[in-house]
């Protein structure tokens, strides 16, 4: 239960937009690579066209993982 | 036919000791003659001739996914060698080889596997060969930026696809990539199904990005003239087929349009004939459409190209010798690409 609402939360890695980049700490965005934006961004970061994912991943859990043990 | 000529050479039985070369080992099957062993002791032969012929222009179609299994170095090594003039290839491959040629990596995996274990991973599997998303992203990234550089040097100029490849091939530094062999060589490679592979969807990326007024724009029909160009002008051709699908076909069909057909021809398949698919199809099937010469040294092996392709090539290399060298038919012609009009 309580890993099911952390992947709710809005990060960019359980955005629908995401890709891996640097796993699990980055994920390139397509959304933002159209708007000619950096396209790289962290995947415990989030911005306001965040949409939930359609299937979950490992990103955010891991990106916290390894946030926690730095 | 008289009994007798059903009957003229024996099978000789295969003998193995420890010191055999891998053309030896092929001798041996040819001593044999039956079954895969024949076959493929059968295209050592064919590809033997082939690259002897001074006539005869070499063409590599490809298809499956042998690039991420491992067999980039050996492509790209027989375009700088000269063994092989033109490649036709499927998408995929050269994407796959275009992700290694950025730093990324193919992985040893596992066909036993939880699937949606490695999707939530962001792991691709190919059979058991896994690749990580993060070399896709990589490759889609900056090949969408070459994408916009070669749309701007261009000036909405469409390009061939093999035009699109040697682009690429440029800009790519890596001596072990067939995109860069090939434009080092100034080889025709020819990618006639461009968009259904990640270059597609690249191309989206590239295309849908806020100010891109000039999208690069790549026109598979103009490689129509250019292979049939390459088929006309050369005496003869012949062609090794990795797989089948559209590459077989593109080769294939050029020989048929030019009015030659092929006068070599060795497929490494597993695909099965009875479905009319092309890839399955056999070489008789081939020559009554005209692509194939009935004459021609012809021969199918069914069997995993992993493995066959490259003893085909241990074997050839090891009887061509150190010494040999080759230079395609149509460079005597002309100083320019053989794919040039």
């Amino acid at each position: 239960m309580e890993q099911k609402a952390e992947t709710k939360q809005k990060f960019c890695g359980n955005c629908g937009n995401h890709n891996a980049y640097n796993y699990p700490e980055e994920v390139f965005c397509s959304m933002r690579f159209s708007e000619n934006k950096n396209p790289i961004v962290p995947t415990l970061w989030c911005c306001e066209k965040w949409n939930p994912s359609s299937q979950e991943c490992y990103c955010v859990e891991e990106a916290m993982k390894n946030k926690k043990s730095k | 036919m008289q009994r007798k000529d059903f009957l003229q050479e024996p099978v000789k039985h295969i003998k193995i000791n420890g010191k055999l070369t891998v053309d030896q080992l092929i001798q041996q099957f040819k001593n044999s003659g039956s079954f895969g062993a024949g076959r493929l002791s059968t295209a050592c032969d064919i590809y033997e001739r082939m690259v002897r012929d001074e006539e005869c222009t070499v063409f590599l179609a490809l298809a499956g996914a042998v690039v991420p299994a491992g067999m980039r170095s050996v492509i790209a090594d027989l375009i700088r060698e000269r063994l092989i003039d033109v490649v036709v290839s499927t998408g995929a491959n050269m994407v796959h080889d275009a992700i290694e040629a950025l730093g990324g990596h193919h992985y040893k995996g596992h066909w036993l596997v939880d699937d949606y274990m490695l999707y939530k991973y962001h792991i691709y599997r190919i059979y058991d060969v896994f690749v990580p998303e993060e070399d896709f992203t990589k490759l889609d990234y900056r090949l969408a930026e070459m994408y916009g550089e070669i749309a701007a040097e261009n000036n909405g100029k469409s390009l061939s696809s093999n035009e699109f490849a040697w682009e690429l091939g440029k800009r790519l530094n890596d001596s072990n990539s067939i995109l860069r062999a090939a434009y080092e060589a100034k080889a025709p490679i020819f990618l006639p199904a461009v968009r259904d592979s990640e270059f597609g969807f690249i191309h989206w990326l590239h295309a849908s990005r806020k100010n891109c007024k000039n999208p690069l724009v790549v026109d598979a029909f103009k490689d129509v003239p250019e292979i049939i160009n390459i088929c006309k002008r050369s005496p003869k051709n012949g062609m090794i087929v990795i797989g089948g699908g559209v590459p077989r076909n593109t080769v294939q069909s050029a020989a048929l349009a030019s009015k030659k057909g092929m006068d070599y021809a060795v497929i490494i398949t597993m695909d099965r004939v009875e479905t009319g698919g092309l890839s399955g199809s056999t070489l008789e099937e081939t020559v009554s459409w005209g692509k194939v010469k009935s004459s021609a040294n012809k021969v199918m092996v069914i069997g995993d190209a992993m493995i066959i392709f490259p003893v085909i090539v241990a074997s050839v290399l090891e009887r061509l010798g150190k010494d040999f060298s080759r230079m395609p038919y149509l460079k005597h012609e002309t100083p320019k690409a053989i794919g040039g009009s």
